[in-house]
């Protein structure tokens, strides 16, 4: 090979190399195995189930992809799903009894036949509704492995620092440190994978393979046929690889309003709670092993303030919500847990309770500093 | 070590449809076989309710958001532990974190041993 050709060949690596990631992409450094069953779980996350192959009788949708699909597969919705809890004397039920804290707005022919309803009874107990959009899934994998250690690092309950923020971390059911869903009440991405096949389709796997009660009812003879668990080992494990290894999408280049921007988000106290990297710990996945990225979280439940409360789960009061972490926020066009707020400007102002410092502080910057800063957030 | 537990937790809950047709086994229930005994199951979950008068307890379990209620009674046999002390049903309360052994029978589950835990503190 000439000279020429060996430097040709360099730039084409670096270029490839330096290639930034898209919504979408597998982590880079994936081995050949792992982006096969990357692009095998794909096609389970996209399956559209019927009743015939497990789907419902209760479910919000008939695929993951159809909730979680832009701009790419793994990315957000607009269905806005329903969830409702209730609190009482600090203790937060879950409303199992009731049928779950995830209110299926769809039922399959056969159940609506059977009952007359076109979606699952809201529960009566409920103390509070709330609604959740679909997020993007993308740098999941890396969220998960993040370390407790690092997690609990960062928290502040009693407020030793005197800054007013609190984070503290939610639990599980069995007492781990939870991370995933907007009020951390799951401690891992493979339970809350696990656990959204049965919450969102109404199909059960080997690892939750009953299905939910209809409102506290027994499910009615003949209404659901499929055997359980209605996907097999593989096929979750296959879309739980697919979600694992979900690249969170590389960050624009920042020009010199953005870097202003930058700068300014953790001047004015927002990278507090949104953390700008993490570092994950060990990992079989050597692509996935000891890596920082860019996560924008604390993984840490935070009080938002009355105007933004809704339910309770587990540890979480109704106002304590988990700090998003900020990816992909340049395709996003709803904001917050709900979709409440159409521009990031709003999103900002929305926050209270341990958030309204920085939110002040953004409230108080010059128009050219405010839109620096929202320069640099669209560049995520 | 995760691994090897969650397996034999999947293990488990994959063989109770070929014994037992009621009772919901989510994640986290783990089977013990004897060769004489009946199985028996372990659960760690959020106690939901307790009714000391009935020697009943309904634990909270599940995966993720897909959450499911067990449903157990006690016996005069049944022990009771929580940080190193002897406990009571009644010392229970909603919210409490409970490990509990249980045996599968024809009338439902039946605890052997309710353990009151910590949450952990890596």
């Amino acid at each position: 090979m000439t000279r020429l050709g060996v430097a040709l060949l360099f730039l084409f690596i670096a270029a490839g190399c330096n290639r930034p990631v898209q919504p979408g992409d597998p982590i880079p450094g994936l081995a050949r195995a792992e982006r096969d069953r990357f692009a095998r779980g794909k096609v389970v996350f996209d399956s559209e189930f019927t009743p015939h192959t497990g789907l419902g009788p209760l479910f919000n949708s008939t695929a993951c992809g159809e909730c979680h699909e832009d701009p790419k597969a793994g990315g957000r919705g607009d269905e806005v799903e329903i969830h409702a809890t209730a609190f009482s004397g600090g203790v937060c039920d879950p409303l199992v009894q009731e049928g779950g804290p995830v209110i299926q707005q769809h039922a399959t022919p056969a159940l609506k036949q059977a009952l007359g309803i076109d979606s699952e009874p809201f529960p009566p107990s409920a103390s509070a509704r709330a609604m959740r959009t679909s997020p993007v899934v993308f740098g999941r994998g890396l969220l998960d492995l993040v370390p407790d250690s690092l997690i609990l690092s960062y928290a502040d309950p009693d407020d030793r620092n005197h800054d007013g923020v609190r984070g503290r971390p939610n639990r599980s059911l069995d007492g781990r440190i939870g991370r995933f869903g907007r009020k951390a009440f799951v401690p891992t991405l493979r339970e809350f994978n696990a656990g959204a096949f049965p919450a969102e389709m109404g199909v059960t796997d080997p690892e939750q393979p009953t299905e939910e009660n209809i409102g506290g009812k027994p499910i009615p003879p003949g209404v659901d046929s499929t055997a359980d668990p209605e996907i097999n080992q593989e096929a979750l494990e296959l879309a739980d690889d697919f979600v694992r290894f979900l690249a969170p999408p590389t960050p624009a280049k920042l020009g010199k309003e953005g870097r202003r921007g930058r700068e300014l988000f953790s001047q004015i106290g927002c990278a507090t709670c949104h953390i700008p990297t993490l570092r994950t710990g060990d990992s079989p996945v050597p692509a996935l092993r000891r890596r920082e990225f860019a996560a924008y979280t604390d993984l840490l439940l935070h009080d938002l303030g009355p105007e933004l409360a809704d339910i309770c789960l587990g540890r979480a009061a109704p106002a304590d919500f988990r700090t998003e972490p900020l990816l992909d926020l340049r395709d996003a066009t709803k904001f917050l847990h709900d979709g409440r707020a159409t521009t990031l400007e709003q999103a900002v102002d929305l926050h209270g309770g341990e958030g309204a410092a920085a939110r002040n502080g953004f409230k108080v910057l010059t128009p050219a500093d405010r839109a620096a800063l929202i320069a640099f957030l669209k560049s995520l | 070590m995760h691994r090897t537990t969650r397996t034999a937790a999947v293990a488990a809950v994959l063989l109770i449809p070929l014994t037992f047709s009621s009772p919901a086994h989510p994640r986290g229930a783990r089977r013990i076989d004897t060769a004489q005994a009946a199985p028996s199951y372990t659960y760690v979950g959020t106690v939901h309710a307790v009714n000391a008068r009935a020697g009943s307890l309904d634990l909270i379990t599940g995966v993720g958001m897909a959450l499911r209620l067990v449903h157990m009674t006690t016996q005069p046999t049944t022990l009771f532990a929580g940080a190193g002390a002897s406990l009571r049903l009644r010392a229970l309360q909603p919210g409490d974190i409970v490990r509990t052994e249980c045996r599968s029978t024809p009338t439902g589950m039946v605890a052997s041993r309710i353990e009151k835990v910590e949450a952990q503190k890596p």
